[in-house]
């Protein structure tokens, strides 16, 4: 399916919805649920359980979709949603103390000798190497390289010049080389 | 170390992250979700409000006593400062009554005072009159037996001021008189003589 034919296709949901067809609510749920809970886990550190963030999308969605222009495609609209919905996420996190499993979720501790555990090692300290970054940095980042945006879409969902996204990901991939060097001259 | 490595290098991160998990999503669960916010949105108006207004009824009740009760306790000061200032006005007027009754009745009385000291004293003045009297009919009798030479009129005159003026100074002159005219019968009835009477030794 075209991008062209996706789009009319989504803005033919979005005009169902409107008239009151709750099904297309429904089709529009399904087609995006996923794709919105896998950004919503890469920004949010792979913390596996997003369902909330998820359901936080939709209804913001749901109650926001009659007032959509479709000045942009439905999807990018609701990853601008995830992502404030991740950004105050985070915000809130941050106010709360850290727990150890949070800690512990997150660094992965088990050490083994194998080859898996090594490599298992080495993703960990990678994503906590993105996590660690700044938001902005990080979002561009995960938006790029995980969910492999182009620049314009990602200037269209920041909300941002592309010479901006540009530097951000200048900054970012320096800062990560700086973390993360030694594993990328092991891979080369 | 390019741009690709860097990729390579954060999806094989991604790869081996724990996948998202969530359940399966519908929009009736949505429809529910929202539903519920709605109902706990509005409830918490509500009870919002019904805060509101039981705040504002206890402020209204606990603050209308406080702001009351001074007025109350001032318009009550006011009504005895009222009764007193009335009753010091009465005892005043009754005051100032009796002070202007005692007035009238002191010049009521220095009116009659001064009209009884104007009055002569009644003995003295029927004293005065009784001599006046007497003086009258022995002036009289002296009349009768100097210019109209009635002597007999002029005695019994001169009897009557001695019988009824027995005290009188004019009694004596009567009885005077009398003796005078006795003597001038005598002597007339001797020489022929006539009696004389002399009102300015009177």
């Amino acid at each position: 399916m075209s991008a062209m034919a996706k789009m009319s296709e989504e803005q033919a949901l979005v005009e169902r919805f409107r008239r009151g067809d709750d099904s297309a609510f429904d089709r529009i749920v399904e087609r995006h649920s996923a794709e919105l809970a896998a950004l919503s886990n890469r920004l949010l550190g792979w913390p596996g359980d997003v369902d909330d963030v998820v359901q936080d999308v939709f209804v913001a969605a749901f109650t926001g979709l009659r007032a959509f222009r479709g000045q942009c495609c439905l999807r990018t609209w609701l990853f601008t949603i995830a992502i404030n919905k991740c950004r105050s996420r985070r915000f809130r996190r941050r106010l709360r103390p850290v727990r150890v499993a949070d800690m512990e979720a997150v660094a992965g501790l088990d050490h083994g000798g194998d080859k898996a555990a090594i490599d298992e090692e080495q993703a960990a300290r990678v994503r906590r190497a993105v996590q660690t970054l700044p938001q902005k940095y990080r979002e561009v980042v995960v938006l790029r390289y995980l969910q492999g945006l182009e620049t314009a879409e990602i200037c269209e969902l920041l909300g941002t010049r592309v010479n901006a996204v540009q530097v951000r990901l200048n900054r970012a991939r320096k800062r990560l080389k700086e973390q993360l060097g030694d594993l990328l001259e092991e891979k080369s | 170390m390019s741009e690709e490595q860097i990729r390579k290098l954060l999806q094989d991160a991604d790869a081996t992250a724990r996948g998202p998990v969530f359940g399966p999503i519908a929009a009736g669960r949505i429809r529910q979700r929202i539903h519920r916010r709605r109902v706990v949105r509005s409830a918490a108006l509500t009870g919002a409000a019904a805060i509101v207004v039981i705040a504002a009824a206890l402020w209204i009740t606990c603050m209308r006593p406080q702001k009351t009760q001074p007025e109350q306790q001032r318009i009550v000061s006011l009504e005895a400062q009222v009764r007193q200032l009335q009753v010091q006005t009465n005892a005043t007027l009754k005051l100032v009554q009796e002070i202007l009754e005692r007035d009238r009745q002191e010049r009521h009385l220095a009116s009659l005072e001064a009209e009884l000291s104007s009055i002569p004293e009644p003995m003295m003045e029927i004293e005065r009159q009784v001599d006046k009297t007497a003086f009258i009919l022995v002036y009289q009798a002296d009349k009768l037996y100097k210019e109209l030479n009635q002597t007999e009129s002029a005695v019994a005159a001169y009897k009557e001021v001695i019988q009824l003026f027995p005290k009188s100074r004019w009694a004596d002159v009567a009885k005077e008189r009398l003796s005078q005219i006795e003597e001038r019968q005598i002597n007339k009835s001797d020489t022929e003589g006539e009696p004389t009477c002399e009102p300015g030794t009177v």
